[in-house]
Order: structure tokens, then sequence, then C-alpha cells
């Protein structure tokens, strides 16, 4: 079989420029403490996936933690975590090479490279999502639910897919009119996709926490936090904190960009919670205060997606960058909390508040906790992710071009 | 064109769940507290002892709203959630995904999972059981001993609903979600 692919890779070095490289080599990293921990992690991770993807095939929906009255769960989130990743990923990425701002091009190649992995990973959770994904396939197809914000976010992140990927290919190929061109198609469609997805939520006329204009717009402003986040992360593990003075400059730029990126979601965040709860409208007011009130949102999404990572930036004016690398770290946790507390807040309301059986309380929040299957699925997605960006990074060249 | 609907004399139900039973049986609905079409819900008695509002107590059996404006319909990305004839919302199961998007969307929590199709399923008015072999009656109506529900089609002004809705007031749930349901509480 390794001779297949190895074969397979040489027809592909005809067309794209590779580093040579075998399946034994492919296996081979610097042995650092960092790097084993990181190996270590991702292999575990990856055993986790198939574990909860077998209990997965075995049980159906019923491995999962979600209910009648709290259908979508963890899976979503995650879905929700990968696919904002790409879009931000490729928004960063379109700053340098389509409009040529000069000091953020250095990152081009490597964050459209992220934004490939963090796609397909999004597409492989929400397909362990999906009761029916083939019948999806077939019926988005030929009975098109065209009033649907999940069949036009179907739509135009296929279409995304096939835009970054040309793209890629062409970055990788230093062809920069043609990635010029697939860049601006891929940026445009990706944040209409992207904003779509804001509107599945939206839309929902029943939900008045997430029914409005917010959605869509939130999911783009943190969608390019969270591709300044991972732009910092894939360096700082690359050059082990150990910055060239160009790469410097990049990120500073990049980190006066997250700053100010920052301040708007605090902005919006802040702008959002005291428009849902003054005036006490019912449901709405109760379903934001109950929000409030939670660790996820105060310690994973305000202190650890925005805060921690906004004093550091503002406190160093920007310049503290092997700091910022860490914040990255605990901003990606806030950023998982986002789409995480984003889906169950949601749904958080029971949208049936009487009391149908004896001996029951009339219905008040809805729980909801992810089932171990759940957990494995998630944690493998992000070893999924690592796993393909760790290949991608072994056999391209995702440095700037020489010229 | 027939424009199915339903009437609740709700303040008649004594909460027997009989109709719950009776849907199960009919549409063979799978035993067990979350799978159910059709429902009674019970208002507690308001207040403090011993200024209780006793008739604030009541029973209010609900199921799918069979909405003209249907939340569930919009969002499906195949179609699978359709208005069939006479109005009434229906699943066809080859072509649902089970993304729940319709569980989501639905404000009446009306929908559920059918764990034998694996795909959303929800009240159909017994128009696949009872309406097809030639009743003129409901599952639940039929079997409710107080008379709480009587189904027919609003566009025929003489039938028994249409001449309920002209002479007895009547409201709807959550109508400001302007979702324009058929189902008619009678008060």
């Amino acid at each position: 079989m390794f001779a297949v692919i190895e074969k397979g890779m040489k027809q592909v070095e005809k067309f794209i420029p590779m580093r040579h490289t075998d399946i034994r080599e492919l296996m081979n990293f610097k042995k650092t403490p960092l790097n084993l921990l990181v190996a270590f992690t991702t292999l575990v991770f990856l055993v986790l996936f198939v574990v909860g993807v077998v209990n997965y095939l075995k049980h159906g929906h019923h491995a999962y933690g979600v209910t009648r009255e709290h259908p979508w769960g963890l899976m979503i989130a995650m879905y929700i975590f990968f696919v904002v990743s790409s879009t931000g990923l490729c928004i960063m990425s379109a700053i340098g090479h389509v409009f040529e701002v000069e000091v953020l091009e250095p990152f081009a190649k490597r964050a459209i490279h992220g934004a490939v992995v963090t796609l397909l990973t999004g597409f492989i959770v929400i397909f362990l999502e999906i009761g029916h994904p083939f019948r999806m396939m077939i019926y988005n197809t030929i009975s098109p639910g065209m009033t649907s914000a999940i069949w036009g976010m179907g739509v135009l992140y296929s279409l995304y897919m096939i835009f970054i990927v040309v793209e890629f290919f062409f970055l990788l190929r230093h062809d920069h009119k043609w990635a010029k061109r697939f860049g601006i198609f891929g940026l445009v469609v990706g944040v209409a996709a992207h904003s779509n997805l804001g509107a599945v939520f939206g839309f929902l006329v029943g939900r008045p926490m997430a029914n409005g204009i917010y959605y869509p717009l939130y999911f783009i402003l943190s969608a390019m936090v969270t591709g300044c986040y991972l732009i910092f992360l894939m360096y700082g593990f690359k050059y082990k904190l150990n910055f060239p003075d160009e790469m410097k400059k990049t990120l500073e730029a990049t980190a006066k960009i997250l700053g100010l990126l920052l301040a708007i979601l605090l902005f919006f965040e802040i702008w959002r919670m005291l428009t849902l709860i003054y005036g006490g409208v019912p449901e709405r007011a109760e379903t934001a205060l109950h929000a409030l009130k939670s660790a996820p949102f105060l310690v994973g999404e305000i202190f650890l997606g925005i805060l921690l990572p906004f004093f550091i930036i503002l406190f160093s004016n920007a310049k503290a960058i092997k700091t910022i690398v860490f914040a990255s770290f605990t901003g990606m946790i806030g950023i998982f909390f986002m789409r995480y507390d984003l889906v169950h807040e949601t749904q958080v309301f029971p949208m049936q508040t009487l009391k149908l059986r004896e001996y029951q309380l009339p219905p008040s929040f809805v729980e909801y906790f992810p089932s171990t299957t759940e957990i494995f699925i998630a944690l493998g997605a992000i070893g999924i992710a690592i796993t393909l960006y760790y290949i991608g990074d072994k056999i391209l060249y995702l440095e700037t071009d020489p010229d | 064109m027939a424009r199915y609907g339903m009437a609740l004399d709700y303040k008649n139900c004594i909460n027997c769940k009989a109709c719950e039973v009776a849907c199960k049986e009919e549409n063979g609905v799978a035993l067990g507290a979350d799978k159910h079409r059709i429902w009674v819900g019970v208002k507690e008695i308001e207040g403090e002892w011993p200024n209780l509002n006793i008739a604030s107590s009541m029973f209010e059996p609900s199921q799918c709203q069979h909405c003209e404006n249907a939340p569930c319909q919009e969002v499906c990305p195949t179609q699978a959630t359709h208005y069939a004839k006479g109005g009434i919302v229906m699943v066809d199961a080859d072509k649902c995904i089970l993304c729940s998007y319709c569980m989501e969307a639905c404000p009446y929590d009306a929908r559920y999972v059918n764990d034998e199709t694996l795909t959303v399923d929800k009240c159909t008015f017994c128009s696949d059981t009872r309406l097809a072999r030639g009743e003129t009656t409901t599952a639940c109506q039929a079997t409710c001993p107080t008379k709480v529900r009587t189904f027919g089609d609003l566009d025929d002004p003489n039938s028994e609903i249409s001449q309920l809705l002209a002479h007895r007031d009547h409201f709807t749930l959550k109508t400001h979600l302007g979702t324009k349901p058929k189902l008619f509480y009678l008060v």
C-alpha cells in the first residue's frame, strides 16, 4: 500500500512542488519534549476518534447526549469550531496575498493550508452528526430546500472548498495571478458560507436568543479572531518561539489586528448581552441571564477567549508575540466555548413549558452534557486536524515564495 | 381544496391521556416518554395559600400545529418536510437526512426522532392511517371522552370546525411568531 501511495505522490509532484518524502521520513521528526508531547497527544486523540466512531456506528445518535429538547450537541459545536477556523484563516490569508498587504504575506500559504485542513476536519465531524449523510448529498441536489440556511450553507461550503483547494494549488505553484483570482472567489464564497452558517441560528424565529442579525455578523468577526490565534499557534510551534526578524514583524502586525478584532468582539458581546437582557422580555432575557451567569461564558468565552489575549496585546503594545502564542492557545479554548455556548444557549430555553407527566416538575432550562462518544470524536477531530496539518507541513513548501 | 385544522375545547380536557394512547396505537408511535406526537400539558395552580387561583389550573392538549407558515418546512434542506394535500405538514421519510434542523426550528416541540425509520417524525392528522381509510376523524378525536377535539376542513363553511370557530372565541399558540397555526383553542 505504501508503494502505491509513494507512486501516487510522484505523479502529484509533477504538478505541485513537493519535498520528496517517503513514509519513513514522514514519520520522522525531531524528538524534542514538545514534539513528543504533541505526537503522543495526537495519537491518543486518533485512537479516541476510532473508539468514538465505532460506538456511533453501533448505536447511532443514541451514543450522543442529544435529546428531543436539545437535538444539537457537541458535534455541531465542533463542526462550527472547525469551519470557523477555516474561514478565519482564509480571510487572514487573503489580506496578505489577495489585498497585497505586504507585511501579512508571509503566512498566506500556511494559512490556506490550515483553512483546507480545518474545513476537511469540519466535514468529517458533520458527516458523523447528520443521520443520513449520503442521502443528504443526493437530496440536497435533486430536492433542494432553497429557503433552508443549511441547504445554502452546504452549497456555499462545497464551492468554498473547491475555490480554496484551487487557490492553494496555484499558491504552491507560485502562480500569483491565478492564486489571487481564486483567492477572491474563495474569500467571497467563504464569507457568504460562513455568515450563512450564522443564519442557521439567526433564522430560528422560535429561539429569541439566536434569532436576528447578530450571529451572521459575529461569525465573520470571530472567524477572523480564530484565524489570528491559529496563525500564532502555527508559527509559534514552527519556530519554537525563536522567530526570525521578518516573522516578528509579521506577527506584530497580526497582533495589532487581533487586538482590534478582540476589542470589536468585546464591544459586540457587551451590546448583545445588554440588548438581550434590557426590558426583561420573557424568554429572551431569562435565557441571556442564564448564559451570562454560566462559567463557560464568563471564564471560557470572555476571559480566555477575549480578555486575556486582549490585555496582553494592549499592555505589550502588540510586541509580546511569544506570550501571545500562549494566549492564542487559551484563546482557542475560549473560541471552543464560544461555539459550544452558542449551540447550547440557542436550545436552553424549553419550547415545551408545561408539565406533561405526573411526578414531574414543569420543564425548566434544558440540560445537556456531551456523551463520552461525542467527547472522543471531538478530541479525535482535533487529532485529525493536527495530523493533516503535519503531513502538509512535511511534504509541501508552505513558506513565502523566494520572489 | 380542503384546509385541515383542529379546534380544541381544551377546558373540557380531563387529562385521561386516552388521546396519547390512541395516537400511539393508531400511528405505531414507539413507547417512551420522549416519543410522542401529541400530549396533554398541565398548567398548575397559581398563587399561594390561601389565595390560590383554582381557575388557573387546567389541561392543555397539544400537538403539531400544522402551521400555514411552518418554520420546520422552511428550514428543511431537502424538502422532506412539505405541505401535503389539505395543508397538512408531512415528512417524506425517504428524503429526511436527520439533520434535526426542524426539531430546532419548531417552536412547539412537536417533533421527535422515529427510531424505526431513523427520521424526524410528527403528527400527520392521521392522514396516512385513518383518513387514508376513509375515516373523517383523527384517532385522538375519536377516542376523546369529553369531545375536546374537532378535526375538519377550515375552508368548508358548513364543517363542524368552521361553525365552532365562527361562533366561539378562540386563540392560537405563539401567534406572535407568524407561524399561522391551525390548532385553535376554544375559549
